[in-house]
């Protein structure tokens, strides 16, 4: 090593404000550029954004390994279907309600469910999902059980005399990027506070963290109905997008999706977790991969993530841009 | 009345022996590995699948197709074992259960892929009806039952008196203790995989002709009945296994009966939810050992 080396490295110059505010003119832009399709899958990437990023919480940050989101995810879709099918409330009451809902719910399943330890816990929240569809399917006075829910509304809001309808592809897209821009606020914010640091020292040591004076107990419950909420909220909007619930969306598929999109992004950063679903779910979307091919290549990204990336696929590019940087 | 009861408890038997069969490999799997093997159905169904390729395209007869089943199922366990089970040994509980997710998803879609996921009729087995002590029995349960006792009295033999069986059990006691003397873990890892494997081929090959139908999502509900099964049995415990196995073939069956026959796949984790908040350790185990 030569003398020079020793000099400090030039600094860094910080990309991140100019690569976000691109990427927020780009998504702003997105409907100009992009056919019905490619916005179709960017929808529903922006819609498992929601439960990824509660599950994130509940993964990346608390440590715990859930496959409940799914449950949490139904429960939303079918309040928010229900509500509007029923009684024909607006939106915005449906959105809240499902994730409400979905919060309330979690906690007197959390309770038991979070006394357990690792593959335990994983079992117990797999069975969440079970029931859920059993119920689904079997409440058939109010879940209409197997035939599901057809024609729920599109989102409309009623603001004391105006109302409108958000109907088209490119209306829809708006107001889910908006809903998907204000949870990753709301996760970041959560992340950033004390609340969330207390998390990282449950992740990394419980009885240390116990120690210190963190209520873990009450984190983990806490941690586990927000990640419920969001669940619930990303459902709700799902429901409204598809106009249609069945008990399928009790399904192993999408908790298994939402693991994807936490665990390939990147489990405990925000940016990695948006990557990961525009990635796992918008691209698989636009490029309209076969459901089996794509249920393959997760099984293999799972094993690849485990034995070989468990940072997720970010560092990857994160190397890719530095090799880049470097060739200059 | 008396032998409805009767009669909806023997079909219990023979789905609990089902369950068994499969759920005790899935059982030494966590004993070795401590790793719940979440793709474990995804054998059942590969060694159904064998057997009614066998059957469908090449016209061979019932017990050859079970040969190959199993075979065809040991071919792919081998591989997997290789390459992602030995890894698992040692490693945090998280990675056990996100690589045998992934090994699900990537058999239960490949074989989807490759055959359709439609439903397919198995046309094979011994579907005569038998009548003992007054019962009428299809033979192809009481083949099931007698190959379950057949496979727990083996097991027990083997993980008492084999030199594989007591390796087995040290591994499933202490890793670092069996590396100091001498005995090759990932190999007793690997080993106990391809066996607990096959078992679950076997299952799935034995109750197809029940069945009837073969779907690429079969495997899927099995690894969700067998898991209630094996806590409630106390991991790594296989005689607890064998009475967990025939409680649950009892409930459901009974429930399905008395109840309502879309409860039936519930029983299973409603049980599992409560055992694992009262008696965490499983029913037939002295105390907590994992």
């Amino acid at each position: 090593m030569s003398p020079n080396d020793l000099s400090l490295p030039a600094p860094r110059r910080d990309l991140r404000l100019p690569f976000g505010a691109a990427l927020a003119v780009a998504a702003c832009l997105a409907p100009l550029f992009l056919g019905n399709y490619a916005l179709h899958a960017i929808i529903i990437a922006l819609i498992f954004l929601l439960p990824a990023h509660g599950l994130n919480l509940l993964v990346g940050y608390t440590g715990l390994l859930s496959l409940a989101q799914a449950a949490f995810f139904g429960i939303g879709a079918y309040t928010s279907g229900l509500m509007a099918v029923r009684f024909g409330t607006p939106f915005y009451l449906n959105f809240l309600a499902a994730g409400l809902l979905a919060a309330a719910i979690a906690l007197p399943l959390g309770i038991p469910a979070l006394r357990l330890r690792a593959t335990s816990f994983v079992m117990c929240t797999l069975g969440f999902v079970i029931i859920g569809q059993a119920i689904a399917k079997n409440w058939i006075s109010l879940t209409r059980g197997d035939m599901g829910l057809s024609g729920i509304p599109k989102p409309y809001f009623a603001l004391g005399p105006a109302s409108f309808t958000i109907s088209g592809t490119t209306s829809f897209y708006y107001l889910v990027l908006v809903i998907a821009v204000m949870a990753t606020l709301a996760a970041y914010l959560i992340v950033r506070s004390a609340a969330g640091r207390n998390m990282v020292a449950i992740r990394e040591n419980e009885t240390l963290a116990e120690s210190v004076g963190i209520p873990t107990w009450r984190y983990k419950l806490v941690v586990f109905m927000i990640s419920a909420a969001f669940a619930g909220l990303g459902g709700s909007v799902y429901a409204h997008y598809l106009t249609v619930v069945s008990p399928l969306t009790f399904q192993m598929y999408y908790s298994t999706t939402m693991l994807i999109i936490v665990l390939g992004g990147g489990a405990g950063t925000i940016s990695g977790v948006v990557f990961g679903s525009l990635l796992f779910v918008g691209l698989s979307e636009a490029l309209r991969v076969a459901p089996e091919v794509r249920m393959i290549a997760y099984g293999f990204c799972l094993l690849a993530l485990v034995f070989w990336f468990p940072k997720g696929f970010a560092p990857l590019i994160d190397r890719f841009w530095s090799f880049l940087r470097e060739r200059k | 009345m008396v032998s409805a009861i009767f009669e909806q408890i023997v079909n219990g038997i023979v789905s609990g022996s089902v369950y068994a069969i499969v759920a005790v490999g899935m059982t030494m799997i966590f004993g070795v590995l401590r790793a719940i093997n979440f793709a474990h159905g995804e054998y059942y169904m590969l060694g159904t699948f064998g057997a009614w390729f066998a059957i469908e395209y090449f016209d061979l007869p019932y017990p050859v197709a079970i040969v190959i089943g199993v075979v065809a199922t040991a071919v792919i366990a081998v591989v997997v074992g290789q390459f992602v089970m030995q890894r698992i040994v040692g490693a945090p509980p998280e990675t056990g259960v996100l690589a045998t997710l992934g090994i699900a998803l990537v058999l239960q879609n490949t074989v989807i892929l490759v055959f359709g996921g439609g439903y397919k009729f198995f046309s094979g087995g011994y579907i005569e009806p038998v009548s003992i002590f007054g019962f009428t029995l299809a033979e192809q349960r009481v083949l099931i039952i007698i190959v379950c006792i057949l496979v727990f009295v083996g097991l027990e033999l083997m993980v008492t008196y084999s030199r594989m069986g007591k390796a087995m059990r040290a591994v499933s006691q202490n890793i670092e203790c069996c590396a100091v003397v001498g005995i090759d873990v990932p190999q007793v890892a690997l080993r106990t995989f391809i066996l607990g494997a096959c078992l679950a081929a076997l299952s799935g090959v034995l109750t197809a002709p029940v069945n009837v139908s073969v779907y690429g999502g079969m495997g899927e509900i099995i690894t969700f009945k067998t898991l209630p099964v094996i806590i409630m049995g106390g991991l790594g415990n296989v005689r607890g296994t064998f009475f967990a196995a025939m409680i649950l073939g009892i409930a459901e069956s009974l429930v399905a009966t008395y109840v309502g026959l879309q409860f039936r796949d519930t029983v299973g984790f409603a049980t599992l939810m409560l055992v694992l908040m009262w008696r965490p350790h499983g029913l037939f185990s002295a105390q907590a050992r994992f």
